[in-house]
């Protein structure tokens, strides 16, 4: 088996690359694929407790490098989805303590056994972001539709065109009544701006908050709005057709209830 | 919102997305550049002083931008002349827009 290997950056931090990464995962896995999730952000792990297999860690990443165990044993599996498997950073080490060859033979170990690889990249465009997009067949590009993520990513896409071609884009925690109002960009702003494919777009949702705190990542939630956006972006990365829609804002308690009574 | 901003947008200002558009646009056309703020500085400096060989212009409020928005990109020089081709006439400050390819 020969996989897709997919990085997830974004160059700016905090956007949402590990809810994003976890969710496709997750998504992918639900899809009946094999998938592997690596968190490759060394020193500050986080993929573990947004996928709440922070209890189940016995070796990480650095420890496959260093030869201490096989790739096999470092796999954290998760039991949800028995086909989704998580290899996690290691927290003690510092991303020098890596290189993109050896993350590249990481990679292409994962991809003999697995569909996806996914990769979770650390923000910045330093060492951390050279071993992540090392061993990448493809990458998705997070951003907010805030000034300042859209610039990082911009400067990450820049980097990525040279090695791996066009990324894909997800634009997460849109907030629908401020682009209603004028007051956020929307997703027409950020294409215009950033000139890349759309791969989704991601409402913003209180849900991924309490997703977070549970360690169950939102698209489990088959009900919330921006799981089953997540939904759809794993079954586009699978070659199905699914248009994007108009994200709706969900209103206030009185919009609702307004809905409710005279059926708007 | 606060309630200035709500007071604000009742007598018509606009929503602050075109502002952050406008600049996103203008900060990455110098990102994409990968001038810094000297050359930047020292490619306005050459500009003006070849407009500056051939017509009087008002050095102060020259702008120089580049323009991402349409491919390819543009350069865009706002120089206002200073005096036009009859000196003898009281001098008109007047805006000419340039545009370089």
């Amino acid at each position: 088996m020969s996989g897709r290997a997919i990085v997830i950056t974004s160059g700016k931090g905090g956007v949402g690359k590990t809810t994003t990464a976890a969710n496709i995962g997750l998504g992918l896995a639900k899809h009946g694929r094999k998938v592997a999730l690596v968190d490759a952000d060394i020193g500050l792990r986080n993929l573990d407790i947004i996928m709440g297999l922070e209890n189940r860690i016995v070796y990480h990443l650095v420890d496959v490098i260093r030869g201490r165990c096989q790739v096999r044993q470092a796999l954290v599996k998760d039991k949800r989805f028995p086909q989704l498997s998580m290899l996690p950073a290691s927290q003690i080490d510092q991303k020098e303590s890596v290189t993109p060859e050896q993350m590249k033979d990481v990679t292409a170990q994962l991809k003999e056994d697995f569909d996806f690889v996914l990769i979770d990249c650390p923000a910045g465009i330093e060492q951390g972001f050279r071993n992540a997009v090392a061993g990448a067949d493809e990458a998705i590009v997070v951003t907010t539709p805030d000034v300042s993520p859209v610039r990082d990513a911009d400067r990450v896409i820049g980097l990525l065109q040279n090695s791996l071609g066009d990324p894909q884009l997800i634009i997460n925690r849109i907030a629908m009544d401020m682009v209603k109002r004028g007051d956020m960009l929307n997703q027409q702003d950020v294409l215009d701006i950033l000139a890349v494919r759309l791969l989704g777009l991601v409402p913003d949702d209180e849900e991924v908050v309490i997703a977070g705190n549970r360690g169950a990542p939102v698209i489990l939630n088959e009900h919330s709005r921006s799981g089953k956006a997540y939904d759809r972006i794993a079954r586009r990365i699978l070659g199905e057709d699914v248009p994007i829609p108009e994200l709706n804002g969900h209103g206030g308690l009185m919009h609702r209830l307004g809905k409710m009574l005279f059926r708007r | 919102m606060s309630w200035d901003t709500i007071v604000q947008r009742f007598f018509g200002a606009k929503g602050s997305k075109d502002e952050a558009k406008g600049r996103l646009q203008i900060v990455l056309a110098y990102d994409r550049l990968g001038l810094s703020a000297e050359q930047m500085e020292a490619l306005r400096k050459d500009i003006l002083e070849a407009i500056s060989r051939h017509i009087s212009i008002d050095v102060d409020r020259v702008k120089v931008d580049f323009q991402h928005h349409q491919n390819p990109a543009e350069v865009v020089i706002n120089a206002p002349v200073r005096r036009t081709r009859r000196p003898a006439e009281e001098p008109k400050p007047s805006e000419a827009k340039q545009s370089v390819g």
